[in-house]
């Protein structure tokens, strides 16, 4: 009897495990919160989605949340002041390839490029999109592109250009190209941008790049090859553009008023977010980390009744609203060289520094002194006096006349000290031979900006990365004289 | 998707998987059911069964003996084996132990089954024999837990090692993986550092991948990946199974070996007793670093500024600043506590038995707040419904918490911050605010230690449950048929509130309120039948089956900002939303499985095993993988030749096999783009939007990593067995190793996908040693085991190096993986003493900016000039060898066990040290530093102090390299049992007292505070030192009492 009961289990172990056996579906997994590319790039939301990606790595510390901002410490306005070392090393020149400022952000540009290639390619084929958006779209990716390539052009010089076929084809460790192929791009890239870009954003797009970021770099594109008609031509579309200089240079620097038309191109911060370019400038006991100081000469390079030299720097005796915490005095003892910039750190009404700031790029008055460059390099003195003196105005300065490069090149650096531009500026006019970059960096200017020694051809250009190098298999070659 | 479509997709799904088995699991249940309540006896079927192969194999016209073979509890052994001595003429016994045999003339019957000592019975002229079995304690008899079954140790042919539950019982760690270090041969264990609750690194017979190298857990039956939760009180033993031949029947899943857990039963014939076991003790740091005090850093810190002659920074000359007032390793250490309760209750019935266990488990780390506790619960039971059905399941179930700090970090680590923090600042100032090194830029970025205890404030809780229920059908005593459910559970509950932080050089802008819920539920089905039978001087068994498992995973987590310190407003409610999110994934496997075991006489075995599976984590096409092993042994000793007095078992074994590892992160196989890619648009940036960009590139092409592993084993006894010896070498290699390869950075920052392109080796010899005897009341024994492993990486991607994450602030690479050489070895430069004069730089290759007192690095590629291309390897983290000694000795009521390990022929990467004695930080130093070059013949080692770092004294090089050999007494047990007449009058059967002291001491020429620091990024970097949670010494005071 039982065991015909243990005989008649039999059959159903049997059909246990033929069923089991068929269940396929243990094997099939899904990737939740996730999609393929197949399934991606159906429409306008989509798109924009795609478009917002290439923004982000702007953000990161790796870029200009601080490294980005660490090239300009090699200038004669500021010392480095932080406690990074490799700051350090880049700063006096004694760096070698394996110093981590020249890596840090070299993936992270790639990186906006790789999220650019992927819109120019798949937006054109997304059928289901308003036209408008869709060149806006193809737009911001020719210029964040064109944006990535033209900080390796003055950075690294030669780099790996790295287009569509190459992100279609898996094809990333390419020799580099050469400089002029590299700026060759960046402006047939900004040429589509300026085409295809309009001209201003609705309110809630403020901070997306414009037909005027287009132009305004392009502006400095020509001038750093010397096309200074191109440049003066890109510029003016500028100046005659819906591009008015803000009434009040400050706005530029206030999380409130940053987004204004002058403000071309800036990379967009957020308190919540952790974004930190804050902390690097800001004096430590007040809350920051106290890099990027300003040192005393370039202080002393401003004009007496300058406005801009309290907007741009604290120095000793000027008073600070920081909210809650009440309107302090800067005193020396707060950072390094007894200066702090002040063009990245506010304070919000509770007393701490506002995480909203932004870092600004690209600012109209940095194409009027470019078209004013242009101009007296091509027509000689007195061509630029124009734009340089619509910017003095604003500072509250007099106008002057007849400007040459000595006058030019002072209004740049107290127009826009803090915002990375004098060592390419200095760079710029020494290979045009118009100053002397090595006499400038040899002259002893005391403890926070000794003689460092800088070496003509070799110091142009920063050191491609030697994990790269090592990473390409003899693909990528060192720059010259590395 | 809405929620209720959400929910109603996952319940078809399950449906859909496991309706089936629930159906069929069902079916089998009622079929069970209608046959217990059978009365029908099956005696007529199990005899005639037995019969008619007793008929087939004996000789005829002769007469017939019957008799019933019991254990020592008179409990039937069903499938014991009598035979006839001298001849191949043997039976079975059938289900209630019966059995009947022809036999002629003085017939001797040979008695023998599982686990038990074989006897041997004079038949004489009775025609009923009924024998009883005693349990076995000799050594060779033996059962090793394997997959799927259980085997005598003398049938082994692959390599399994085995550990009692009673050698690591009461043992102060919170995770069962601790135990097992110096266990066994071949098992390393490495301690990821000593904070209460942190895991350990299982690796068995080397670092076999780059990837995850943790071996496969079979728990009661169920794999699974983990072994926390499990109290390790609950815990039989555990057996390793290291070779293929043993392992392959995991295939899948046990190319990094595999660990069969079996938590304690109850036992039939048991009278119920009630235990208690009990400890409390404390625990100290056995070390801290020397720093120096406050005046003796300033000192310092003006002498590097007249070294590079640029003006000291006031502060330095600040008498507020020069009082020593914190020893900040000081402040932040204590005495931590450690507690222990287990209530166990076992017993018996004539069909059923159970074992119930609750425990409690407290650790207080050294540090306050670094806590571990865990209460658990374990119940097992076993029933025999009938003679052919037994069902036995398992449970365990544990809620554990734990909460630490992040002690791997050369820029936020706790213990690292505690080294170099300012010693002239206070704990606290007068205003009973935190001291703060925002006072200057001198001071470093560091944030007061005992303010990052003082706000931490998080809760991590797991709780998990772990169950089998397995039927067994006999349908003889041959043949079996098993079926088993299990299902491994886990929720996992962590909430943190990270308070804003003004005052310290860290900061955090924003209060934040973080929840985060997940579940992870695998479950388990799996069929097999096994046969095992005797033909004469045949054995045959066998076991195949089907099995499936399926691990899903499931949650959320939600982050909000500006939410009030109030403990009653630290919820997600009252803040600012931030993120919120939600996460699903779900894997699978299925397999089929069989392993084949004959022996010929005793002497000749042989195994061979197959498994074949299918995962989910590759795309279709590639999910099959199948693994194949087998073994042979040669049991010398059961040879008529062998003639050796002193050498009682000598058994030779060999195998080969393949084994799988697909321990890969889910979807390589797609390329797959994910949205969180913030960023803020608008006037005052109030569009905060996310973006979606590519996350992963595609690799259709992956699938299994194999490993391909010989085994050679030579098993001696000595003395009658009071000495075994077990030899055992290996050669493991795996292929098709799962690669990324480096992302180099023009593809951007996305990582390369998986190619199963790289290969591994790993060689070794392992040695267990066993003396056990007794003489009169003393009883004694030394168990030793070594393990001797070489590593080897064959191929990487394109020749290239596998980097790994850099050290601290200026980020120094301190490990790289190449060809031809082990996993993670240390890569710098090396060093040749200090320049002691401008001559001796004059005469060394180009080191730029070097000036006396500066480190000479030494012109490795000869090129005149000291640069990247000089660096070469300059340690190992492998150790040559890992050993343990475990010594016990018992007399009367008193026992002492000792039981030490250490490791031999290892190279630490003191990176903690070589930051310590940078002078060009601003963070306290080293007091080693005194010792500094300050003029010629000053110093050969410890360079000259200076803020720039022209030479880069402090870069990666063999100065500080360090020797991790140690010997430590892990463990020290000194117990005494009071005489069981004295206790029978207070109603205790058993009433033990013992001290434990763990950590006791330990030999090592390490300067660190513990030369066990783990894993910091995989396997790609181990043994380096970023000031770890050192493991402690702990005292404790136990008792076990029974009932």
């Amino acid at each position: 009897m039982k065991n015909t009961m243990r005989q008649k289990l039999l059959p159903y172990i049997a059909v246990i495990g033929l069923l089991s056996s068929c269940n396929d579906e243990v094997l099939d997994t899904i990737p939740y919160g996730e999609s393929t590319s197949a399934e991606f790039w159906r429409n306008g939301t989509d798109a924009v989605a795609a478009s917002t990606a290439m923004y982000e790595p702007l953000r990161w510390e790796d870029m200009y949340g601080h490294s980005e901002n660490v090239f300009d410490n090699c200038s004669d306005d500021i010392f480095r002041a932080g406690d990074h070392g490799y700051e350090e090393a880049m700063e006096n020149f004694t760096f070698d390839p394996s110093n981590d400022g020249f890596r840090y952000g070299w993936g992270a540009k790639y990186e906006i490029i790789s999220r650019a290639n992927s819109v120019l390619i798949n937006v054109p084929n997304i059928e289901d999109i308003d036209a408008a958006l869709k060149d806006r779209i193809l737009g911001e990716a020719h210029f964040l592109r064109a944006f990535a390539y033209w900080r390796f052009s003055v950075l690294y010089g030669e780099v790996p250009l790295i287009l569509e076929a190459n992100a279609i084809e898996g094809n990333f460790n390419v020799p580099k190209s050469s400089l002029a192929d590299i700026r060759a791009q960046v402006e047939a890239d900004l040429v589509m941008a300026a085409s295809l870009l309009p001209e201003t954003h609705d309110a809630e797009n403020l901070g997306r790049v414009n037909k005027g970021s287009a132009n305004g770099l392009l502006a400095k594109l020509y001038l750093y090859e010397d096309e200074f008609q191109k440049s003066i031509d890109a510029g003016e579309a500028v100046i005659d553009g819906p591009y008015p200089l803000a009434d009040n240079f400050r706005d530029n620097f206030v999380p409130a008023t940053e987004n204004n038309p002058e403000m071309l191109f800036s990379v967009q911060g957020e308190e919540n977010w952790g974004d930190v370019p804050k902390m690097f400038d800001a004096p430590r006991p007040w809350g920051g980390w106290d890099f990027h100081d300003p040192i005393q000469s370039v202080v002393d390079e401003f004009e007496d009744g300058d406005t801009r030299l309290a907007n741009s720097i604290l120095s000793p005796g000027d008073m600070v609203d920081r909210g809650e915490s009440g309107i302090l005095e800067f005193t020396a003892d707060l950072t390094q060289t007894g200066f702090s910039l002040t063009k990245y750190a506010n304070y919000k009404a509770d007393g701490n520094l506002d995480g909203d700031q932004n870092v600004p790029v690209l600012r109209v008055a940095d194409v009027y002194l470019l078209v004013a460059e242009a101009k007296i390099r091509l027509n000689g003195p007195g061509s630029g006096d124009f734009e340089i003196n619509e910017v003095r105005r604003r500072a509250g300065l007099a106008p002057i006349e007849n400007a040459d490069m000595p006058e030019l090149i002072h209004e740049r650096r107290v127009e826009l000290v803090g915002e990375n531009q004098r060592h390419q500026d200095l760079m710029r006019w020494d290979k045009a031979n118009i100053i002397d970059i090595a006499a400038i960096y040899a002259e002893d200017r005391g403890q926070f900006d000794p003689p460092r020694t800088f070496v003509r051809p070799k110091h142009y250009y920063f050191p491609i990365p030697q994990r790269e190098i090592d990473l390409s298999n003899g693909v990528l070659i060192q720059n010259e004289n590395y | 998707m809405k929620k209720e479509d959400h929910d109603r997709a996952y319940l078809s799904y399950v449906k859909s998987s496991y309706g089936i088995s629930a159906f069929y699991l069902l079916t089998l249940f009622l079929a069970v059911t209608v046959n217990a309540n059978n009365t029908v006896s099956s005696e007529g079927y199990s005899n005639a069964f037995a019969t008619n192969w007793a008929i087939a194999l004996a000789a005829p016209q002769e007469r017939t003996v019957q008799g019933l073979v019991s254990d020592e509890t008179g409990q039937p052994l069903p499938g014991a084996t009598v035979q006839i001595k001298g001849t191949s003429s043997g039976v079975t016994t059938d289900f209630d132990g019966n059995f009947s045999i022809e036999v002629s003339g003085d017939a001797v019957l040979v008695v023998s089954y599982l686990g038990y000592a074989t006897k041997e019975v004079a038949v004489a002229n009775q025609s009923t024999v009924n024998v009883s079995l005693e349990p076995d304690a000799s050594q060779l008899d033996e059962v090793f837990v394997v997959g799927y079954g259980t085997t005598a140790k003398k049938d082994v042919t692959g390599a399994i090692s085995s550990v009692d539950g009673d050698d690591f019982k009461n043992l102060p760690v919170a995770s069962v993986d601790k135990v097992l270090q110096g266990r066994l041969a071949g098992v390393q264990v490495v301690n990821n550092g000593g904070a209460p609750g942190a895991g350990a690194s299982i690796r068995i017979r080397g670092t076999g991948t780059v990837n995850n190298s943790d071996p496969l857990y079979v728990i009661d039956g169920v794999p699974t990946g983990s072994i926390a939760g499990i109290n390790q009180n609950n815990i039989e033993s555990i057996e390793v199974l290291k070779d293929a031949s043993a392992s392959a029947i995991y295939g899948t899943r046990a190319a990094n070996g595999v660990v069969i857990i079996t938590t304690k039963k109850g036992r039939r014939g048991q009278k119920t007793e009630m235990t208690l076991d009990a400890y409390t003790g404390f625990s100290n740091v056995v070390k801290t670093i020397d720093v120096l005090e406050a005046p003796a850093l300033a000192e310092i810190k003006r002498e590097r500024y007249a070294n590079d002659g640029i003006p000291v920074d006031e502060i330095w000359n600040d008498s507020q600043y020069l009082t020593q007032r914190t020893n900040w390793q000081n402040e932040l250490f204590r005495t931590g506590t450690t507690q222990n309760v287990d209530l166990t209750i076992t017993g018996s019935s004539e069909k059923s038995s159970f074992l119930f266990g609750l425990g409690y488990y407290d650790e207080q780390g050294v540090i306050e707040k670094a806590k571990a506790n865990r209460l658990s619960l374990q119940m097992n039971s076993d029933h025999r419904i009938t003679d052919w059905l037994k069902i036995e399941q398992n449970l365990s179930l544990s809620t554990r918490a734990d909460n630490g700090f992040n002690t791997t970090s050369a820029q936020t680590g706790l213990i690292w911050s505690a080294i170099r923090f300012h010693p002239g600042l206070p704990v606290r100032n007068a205003d009973g605010s935190y001291s703060s090194s925002q006072v200057s830029s001198e001071f470093g970025d560091i944030n007061n230690p005992m303010y990052t205890v003082n706000i931490d404030d998080a809760k991590d809780r797991k709780t998990r449950i772990l169950s089998n229920v397995a039927a067994e059908i006999s349908f003889t005593p041959e043949l079996k048929f098993k079926a088993n459910f299990g299902v491994d559970a886990e929720i996992r509950d962590q909430r943190s509130y990270d308070a804003q932080i003004l005052d310290q050089i860290r900061q955090r802008g924003t209060s934040s309120r973080y929840r985060g819920y997940e579940e992870t539920y695998s479950f388990l089905m799996e069929y097999f039948l096994s046969y095992n039978k005797v033909f004469g001087d045949h054995v045959v068994g066998g076991v195949a089956g089907y099995t499936e498992q399926s691990f899903d995973s499931q949650g959320f987590n939600a982050r909000t900002y500006n939410v009030e310190s109030a403990e009653s407003q630290k919820l997600l409610t009252n803040g600012d939303a931030d993120t919120a999110g939600e996460f699903r994934s779900h894997d699978g496997l299925k397999s089929i499985f069989g392993r084949l075991n004959y022996s010929y006489k005793d002497k000749y075995l042989v195994t061979a095993t197959l498994r074949s599976d299918e995962s989910s984590r590759f795309a279709e096409g590639n999910q099959r993988g199948t693994f194949p092993a087998f073994s042979l042994g040669w049991r010398v000793s059961e040879e008529s030749f062998f003639d050796i007095p002193l050498i009682s078992d000598l058994k030779l074994t060999g195998g080969w096999g393949e084994l799988g590892n697909q321990n890969i992160s889910r979807l390589q196989y797609l390329a797959r783009l994910s949205g969180g890619r913030r960023y803020s648009f608008g006037l005052d940036g109030s569009n905060q939007v996310e973006g979606v960009a590519q996350a992963s590139y595609a690799n259709p092409d992956v699938t299994w990593e194999t490993v391909v592993m010989s085994n050679f084993g030579l098993n001696i006894g000595f003395a009658d067995n009071r000495l075994t010896t077990n030899f055992n070498y290996f050669i493991k290699n795996t292929e098709d190793m799962l690669l990324q390869p480096p992302a180099i950075g023009s593809q951007g920052t996305i990582s390369s996908p998986f190619q199963n392109v790289g290969e591994v080796e790993n060689k070794g010899l392992e040695i267990e040693l066993n003396w056990q005897d007794n003489k009169g009341d003393l009883s004694y024994g030394v168990g030793a085991n070594a393990s001797f492993v070489k590593n080897k990486v064959i191929k990487l991607v394109d020749g290239n190096f596998l980097a790994s994450s850099f050290y601290g602030r200026p980020n120094q690479e301190l490990s790289r993986t190449f060809e031809g050489e082990p996993i993670a070895t240390f890569f710098g430069w090396k060093t040749n003493g200090l320049f002691q004069t401008q001559a001796d730089i004059d005469g060394h290759a180009t080191q730029e900016g070097a000036v006396p007192g500066d480190v000479q690095f030494v012109d490795i590629n000869e090129d005149g000039v000291i640069d990247d291309q000089d660096r070469t390897i300059i340690g190992s983290p492998h150790p040559d060898m890992t050993y343990g000694i475990n010594a016990n000795i018992a007399y009367k009521g008193f026992d002492v066990t000792a039981f030490f390990l250490g490791a031999a022929g290892v190279d630490i990467y003191n990176a903690d040290r070589m930051q310590g004695l940078d002078a060009s930080y601003p963070f306290n130093v080293y007091s080693d530093i005194e010792g500094r070059w300050t003029g010629a013949g000053t110093s050969n080692s410890i360079p000259r102090v200076s803020t720039l770092r022209t030479n880069l004294n402090h870069r990666t090089s063999d100065m500080f390299v360090e020797s991790g050999d140690y010997f430590r007494l892990k463990n020290l047990t000194i117990g005494y049992s009071l005489p069981v007449d004295y206790i029978e009058k207070i109603n205790l059967s058993r009433l033990r007292l013992y001290v434990t002291a763990q950590n006791l001491f330990t030999i090592t020429g390490y300067s660190g505070m513990d030369p066990e620091l783990g894993l910091t990024d995989g396997n790609l970097q181990q043994n380096v030192d970023f000031a770890q949670f050192p493991q402690a010494r702990t005292f404790l005071l136990g008792v076990n009492l029974s009932f």
